[in-house]
């Protein structure tokens, strides 16, 4: 970077105008509404910080963040205390955005490949040069085949969703998204449970009993942040202390936190709450009307093939245990209790018959949509249109299933696609291997990665055009789950770009241009995209952001974070649908006799799924049960890996129908002898300095095997085998780094309301 | 005229275990408001990792008369405690620092000067919860990740021992703050950045001398109790225990 530090400080007075502040010194509830400049010359006086408003990308919860900036350098994320979904407070995954907003293998400019594809040589290009090249070919697209061009990206909704939706369509592109661990099957779910579109909102926080099914919502598990503040109300909020039960198959810290563990033998969640609903409605409890509309009118004869003691063997759960959980779940002293589920629940071939099964108990305790249960979230008034489904398309966004991939990988092979555009998705690491998803793209003539970071997959772009983090663009996120009322949250930059990057969908608007679809796509940058939803919200005179004119409005919800209508909610739906029994067995890759365990692959708090691997923070930060970091470790029952001579850091061969991989053991007590539990997200090839190279790719040994309803990947559907390779590494981890003080037997506490 | 003195804060952090989850967003919003270095996988396989704050995970026995280690995996449990310098009254750190590097402030505070430090280590020997830091290595950061230091805070160099702060640098604030209002300290005047982001609001942080301050009413929760406090070391940090309802098998303290 040649410029002085001088220059920079004038380009960057030139790009936070626009950007509202949100309050001097410290996130000051009382100074959020005071109309600042237009113009920040105060982001450069030196020693002065200012906080603004804007959303975290970090995942794709939405979470309203406050940022503050001293000098035009981002130094700390904080949550927005006005927000609905962070209320304040952040996770981890957030706190690291600034890391990636400074991180040294940031691509610094556009690139075009010098060496062979895949070969990850790139020698450094200008916009304009790099337009000219990729401009062309993209018009060639225009006239070409339907499908010929295609455009990959992480699961976009709202207004930047909205742009690349029109676009591929407009360039008659396939559009597809793609997340590795991504959750069709629950939505899918949630559709066939409660008839909604969007995924709702848990109220943990005004909950008597949690149920939770799979679901690591302690641990990132959708909305971390918005389930943990309902966490601690559930503990120790103002009402009686609530009972956590966590129903999972693998030692999870959200079966950590709970009060009761079961353990329940993979793919049999489903059959589990099954067995839960007949007890419930053998047993008078419960919801009467609920029950026989659930069952067909039959009462629990519908469900005898699944009382306890006939399901203890397929559960793993003893039958006695069962009817407790199912009793207390639906006692009246624990009302309002609810039922949730998800992660590997899901992620079965039977994936959406569990999550079903799972879902229709709360049909069963009344709680659904009021307080202290599954809460409806409307669309947010803004879309696409103003019919309700493009509203809630346009908040809902799209995502693409492992079947449809399939297909997509089919027709590269094919050789049918001539162009890609991709952006923030890592298919080639995250896409199990033997779909051969990089041989494919080997096959695709033109490649466009808008990603900025050399990630295995933008190794294989011809062209690099890196598109601006999130703390340097715009964007309106309608959050999915929202809040329970009408919510979305608005991304404001809050710097200038760090590098010579440009927005991906300002990039999407300028091709637009070029390529002459301005009928399709009119808006000359996202701002502009913004500023005509915030027309619509604004002429709706409500909810917590409201002016008299326009540009008061749009000031306002800047400095606020964005709009919100507690009053606007789901109206009560007494919708209850019959139980689908069909598809409750779970099916495995790979038999039983020649791989013994289920490979249960999990994300840890920091890092996630792996497209947070190239922070160090995230990559430092241990797992809270094993504490381990920065590695690939495979958790093994302790008494198990005594049996098997294993000790700590033995390098093990994990081994599927698939391929293997070589991961450390960690011996885990809590861990269950039937199944092997891997973080997910190590083994980039590429990534910067902090992930690549650096433990095992789980997804390259999954079996590719689809839920059998939605079609999403069943990604604990495989099943391993385990070898010793002779070596050890020393697993990086915080647990014994101190001596531990043993606090446990200090004080005696028992639970005063219960 | 006279400038009027009004009595000084004692700073006092209460953990409530009970809604910890272990989730680790105080220890990374530790390190973004603290320059701590960054902890790579080295670092941590040389036992140096630098957490001021860290969550200790305890295995917990579902059978009183088990150890953890003995009974079957589906009778465990896990006890999450966040862990940080405990700011003691009588901290066994202090006597021991031949440059008065480590001394007591007039608000309860724990200080470590880090340009007193001559890097002796015998307050981190000393200390009874480990939680104090040994820079063995000059702190190394990519020169574009500089850019998110935070400027409040000093950068500590090789041989510098280091430790929880209570976020000192946003006490300061706090003082010029009621300094120029000319009030007493309130409730939200000072957040260290650890209870700032901890979502399940496990943390909290308050002067215990006012009484209607949040913590002051928390310390006197039935579940109250300081870590090793019979050793007599005063700690400034108030723990609530996590509730267990099974604590009725719970025989090893009667």
């Amino acid at each position: 970077m040649a410029f002085t530090r001088k220059e920079f400080l004038k380009l960057a007075g030139g790009t936070t105008a626009g950007a509202a502040i949100l309050a001097a010194c410290r996130p000051n509830v009382r100074e959020f509404l005071v109309q600042s400049p237009s113009r920040l010359p105060e982001d450069l006086v030196n020693g002065i910080d200012n906080w603004y408003a804007t959303s975290c990308a970090q995942c794709g919860s939405g979470c309203g963040v406050v940022v503050r900036v001293i000098e035009g350098r981002a130094k700390k994320i904080e949550g927005n205390p006005l927000h609905p979904l962070s209320g304040g407070k952040l996770c981890v995954r957030g706190q690291a955005g600034v890391q990636a907003l400074y991180h040294p293998d940031r691509v610094r400019r556009p690139m075009k490949a010098t060496g062979a594809r895949g070969s990850g040589n790139f020698a450094e290009t200008t916009w304009d040069e790099a337009l000219a090249a990729v401009t062309p070919k993209l018009n060639e697209m225009k006239g070409a085949a339907a499908g010929s061009l295609l455009i990959v990206t992480d699961s976009l909704n709202g207004g930047l969703g909205m742009v690349a939706k029109r676009f591929a369509k407009a360039m008659q592109a396939t559009h597809a998204t793609f997340e590795p661990m991504e959750e069709s099957a629950l939505k899918a779910a949630i559709k066939q449970t409660f008839d909604q579109e969007l995924l709702p909102d848990f109220d943990l926080g005004r909950s008597n009993f949690i149920l939770s099914f799979g679901s690591d919502f302690l641990g990132g598990w959708i909305s971390q942040v918005r389930h943990s503040r309902g966490y601690g109300e559930f503990r120790q909020g103002a009402r009686k202390r609530g009972t956590l039960v966590q129903v999972d198959s693998r030692f999870s810290p959200t079966a950590a936190s709970a009060d009761e563990w079961l353990y329940v033998k993979p793919g049999a969640e489903g059959k589990l709450a099954l067995s839960m609903a007949y007890v419930i409605i053998k047993s008078g409890l419960g919801d009467a009307v609920a029950a026989r509309a659930l069952t067909g009118g039959r009462g629990a004869a519908a469900l005898e093939a699944y009382a306890p003691e006939k399901v203890a063997e397929a559960t793993g759960v003893e039958a006695k245990h069962i009817e407790e959980m199912a009793k207390s779940f639906a006692a009246p002293e624990n009302q309002p209790a609810i039922a949730i589920g998800g992660g590997a629940a899901g992620a079965q071939t039977n994936g959406v018959f569990n999550l079903t099964a799972i879902y229709s108990l709360n049909h069963l305790v009344g709680n659904v949509n009021k307080p202290g249960g599954v809460i409806f979230n409307p669309p947010p008034p803004i879309g696409d249109g103003t019919a309700a489904a493009d509203r809630i398309a346009y908040a809902a966004g799209t995502s693409t299933s492992l079947g449809e991939w399939k297909k997509i990988v089919d027709s590269m092979k094919q050789g049918k696609v001539k162009a890609a555009l991709i952006r923030n998705a890592d298919v080639v690491h995250g896409l199990p291997a033997s779909l051969g998803f990089a041989e494919a793209l080997a096959n695709v003539p033109t490649v466009v990665s808008f990603s900025s970071f050399l990630d295995d997959t933008t190794y294989w772009a011809d062209w690099v055009l890196p598109s601006s983090l999130p703390l340097e663009d715009w964007a309106d996120v309608p959050m999915n789950p929202g809040p329970g009322y009408e919510a979305v949250t608005f991304q404001q930059p809050v710097v200038r770009p760090f590098r010579d990057t440009r927005g991906f969908g300002d990039l999407l608007l300028t091709l637009a241009q070029e390529l002459k679809l301005e009928k399709d796509l009119p808006w000359a940058n996202m701002r502009d995209v913004l500023r005509q939803q915030a027309q619509k919200l604004h002429q709706l005179r409500r909810g917590s952001v409201t002016g008299a004119t326009f540009e008061e409005f749009w000031g306002k919800l800047l400095q606020q974070g964005g709009w919100w209508d507690t009053n606007a909610r789901v109206l009560p739906v007494t919708f209850v649908n019959g139980l689908t029994l069909t598809n409750p067995e779970p099916e495995f890759a790979g038999d039983a006799a020649r791989y013994p365990y289920t490979l249960l692959p999990f994300q840890t708090v920091g890092i996630g799924d792996g497209r947070l691997a190239h922070l160090p923070w995230l990559q430092a930060t241990p797992d809270p049960i094993t504490t381990a970091t920065w590695e690939t470790w495979v958790e093994v029952n302790s008494k198990m890996a005594k049996d098997l001579d294993l000790r700590e850091g033995d390098i093990v061969r994990i081994e599927s129908p698939a391929g293997a991989i070589d991961a450390m053991v960690y011996p885990n007590p809590a861990a269950s002898p039937d199944v092997l539990a891997i973080p997910v997200g190590q083994g980039h090839k590429a990534y910067g300095r902090w992930a690549e190279e650096r433990g095992a790719n789980i997804y390259s040994i999954l079996d590719p095997r689809e839920e059998k309803q939605s079609g999403s990947l069943a990604w604990a559907a495989t099943r391993v085998k385990m070898t010793k390779t002779g070596k050890w590494k020393r697993i990086p981890k915080m647990e014994g780094s101190v001596v531990p003080i043993d606090f446990s037997n200090k004080v005696k506490v028992t639970n005063k309301d219960s | 005229m006279a400038i009027e003195r009004k009595p000084e804060p004692k700073w006092v952090m209460v953990v409530d275990a009970d809604r910890c989850s272990g989730c680790q967003a105080c220890v990374v919003a530790c390190q973004a408001e603290n320059n701590v270095p960054l902890n790579t996988d080295a670092i941590f396989n040389q036992k140096r990792a630098h957490e001021w704050i860290r969550i200790e995970r305890y295995w917990v026995s579902g059978d009183p008369d088990k150890r953890p280690d003995e009974v079957d995996f589906k009778n465990l449990k896990v006890k999450f405690l966040p862990l940080m310098c405990q700011q003691c009254e009588n901290a066994p750190c202090e006597p021991v620092c031949p440059v008065y590097a480590t001394y007591h402030n007039d608000q309860g505070l724990n200080v470590q000067v880090y340009n007193r430090c001559i890097g002796t280590r015998y307050c981190a020997n000393n200390c009874n919860y480990n939680v104090r830091f040994f820079n063995f290595w000059e702190p190394v950061w990519p020169e574009t990740l500089r850019n998110q230091l935070n400027p409040d805070v000093t950068v500590r160099s090789r041989g510098i021992m280091e430790k929880c702060t209570f976020c000192v640098q946003r006490i300061r604030r706090g003082d010029r703050l009621v300094k120029r209002e000319n009030r007493d300290f309130k409730d939200g005047d000072v957040t260290p950045a650890c209870v700032q982001s901890c979502p399940t609001g496990a943390l909290a942080f308050g002067n215990i001398k006012d009484e209607k301050s949040a913590v002051a009413k928390m310390a006197h929760d039935d579940r109250h109790y300081r870590l090793l406090e019979e050793q007599g070391t005063g700690p400034n940090v108030i723990y609530l225990k996590k509730v267990d309802l099974h604590a009725a098998e719970d025989k090893a303290h009667e």
